[in-house]
């Protein structure tokens, strides 16, 4: 899979030539133990519908409610945009614009440009575009909040459920399957075999 | 003797992308490939990642000190800083709640501080620990940066939630644009710091 003449570890910078990696296995700098790339036996196509399979949930997640509170009949419930944007109204503008950001507004654009990107390959339209797509991809994957996000809900949940009835609504449930189709899209996305394809398309 | 450590592609003149991995020679300045700017390590990583680290300590006490959480309840007005809040959890009963509150919002952050000065002092200092080891503290830091986020997502959704008038009502409080600051710089720091130097650094003590 590597095209490559000589790779370089980037945690020491240990130069190497490109190890022969079969499916399913995983390569390792021998130097200092750094993941340098990994082959999975899923191909593409899983990636794709991994991916878009999250997008369609994360669509889900907006038109249900996340939770709901019941304090002596007194009801309120939040949907995605409201657990966010609530702060905004408080004064706390920029902070609600970030957890908007790192809760939904980042994975969306990272499962758009993953499924963008596949299409491109295989359709072959939007070539000039594909490394902007894959550099864009990987600047924001580590600021997107997915798994701490559904943790924050759970320490909320247990938090309230002391003093009030506490519901969780569809919205929860389709996010907690987003939240593992994005963990499963985190593992099978590696950057020698993104690259790597985008080699072959071009040559 | 050279100033990078043996056998790495900084020592032959050859520049690992930041982005897309390809490793090609620094004269080029672009990668061929993606036109990311090449750089053998990354450019002042020290300085700026002590830069991030010392803001994100300045405004880590204004975030313990400041409320997280205004609560009012029946005209009554409670704030609630991070360790009040985690004193209410435990004393409520909901101890497990109140570890992984702890956990990710006072020792992670005070961990990644420990370990991202340890790191950049280890440079400048000879070496507390072999290079694979601090390597190690490094991973972690990446690792764990992100899960002192969880505060702050609590705080929105029960701002978000609990809106009933005089009965109950909860508002965000000043500490909470601190806490993420702090969160948001150490993830930089950590972000800008070059672990190659580490190896470096190492290797050049080594050759003396």
């Amino acid at each position: 899979m590597f095209s490559e003449q000589v790779i370089a570890c980037h945690h020491c910078d240990l130069l190497m030539t490109p190890p022969q990696v079969k499916e399913g296995e995983c390569a390792i700098c021998p130097r200092c133990n750094h993941k340098i790339t990994r082959l999975h036996h899923s191909n593409i196509n899983q990636l794709l519908s991994f991916a878009a399979t999250g997008l369609i949930l994360l669509f889900v997640t907006t038109q249900f409610n996340l939770m709901t509170f019941n304090l002596g009949g007194n009801v309120s419930q939040i949907d995605l945009w409201q657990s966010a944007i609530n702060m905004y109204f408080d004064d706390y503008k920029v902070l609600a614009v970030l957890v908007l950001f790192f809760i939904f507004v980042l994975p969306a654009l990272i499962l758009l440009l993953i499924v963008a990107f596949i299409l491109s390959l295989k359709t072959g339209i939007g070539c000039w575009a594909q490394t902007s797509m894959l550099r864009l991809i990987f600047v924001m994957m580590p600021w997107a909040m997915v798994e701490v996000f559904l943790v924050g809900i759970l320490v909320s949940l247990v938090k309230l459920v002391t003093i009030a009835q506490m519901g969780l609504g569809w919205s929860f449930w389709a996010y907690a399957v987003f939240c593992f189709c994005y963990a499963k899209v985190l593992t099978l996305v590696d950057r020698y075999q993104f690259w790597h394809w985008i080699d072959e398309a071009h040559r | 003797m050279n100033d990078y450590c043996r056998q790495s592609a900084a020592s032959q003149q050859l520049a690992n992308c930041s982005s897309c991995s390809l490793v090609s020679p620094i004269e080029l300045g672009q990668c061929p490939r993606c036109q990311t700017q090449l750089h053998l390590r990354k450019p002042l990583s020290l300085q700026l990642t002590m830069a991030y680290l010392i803001t994100a300590l300045l405004l880590y006490i204004p975030a313990n000190l400041w409320p997280m959480m205004v609560t009012e309840k029946l005209g009554q007005v409670e704030y609630n800083t991070i360790i009040g809040g985690i004193i209410v959890l435990w004393q409520d009963g909901s101890e497990p709640i109140a570890i992984v509150v702890f956990v990710a919002s006072v020792l992670v952050p005070i961990i990644k501080f420990i370990i991202l000065f340890m790191l950049c002092f280890s440079v400048y200092f000879s070496g507390l620990l072999c290079p694979a080891k601090r390597l190690k503290l490094y991973r972690l830091t990446e690792l764990i940066g992100r899960w002192s986020m969880v505060d702050i997502f609590v705080v929105a959704i029960l701002v978000a939630l609990i809106q009933l008038e005089q009965l109950l009502n909860v508002q965000p409080g000043s500490g909470t644009v601190a806490f993420a600051g702090v969160v948001i710089l150490t993830m930089i720091a950590a972000k800008s710091f070059d672990p190659r130097v580490l190896w470096d650094d190492f290797d050049r003590k080594c050759d003396h």
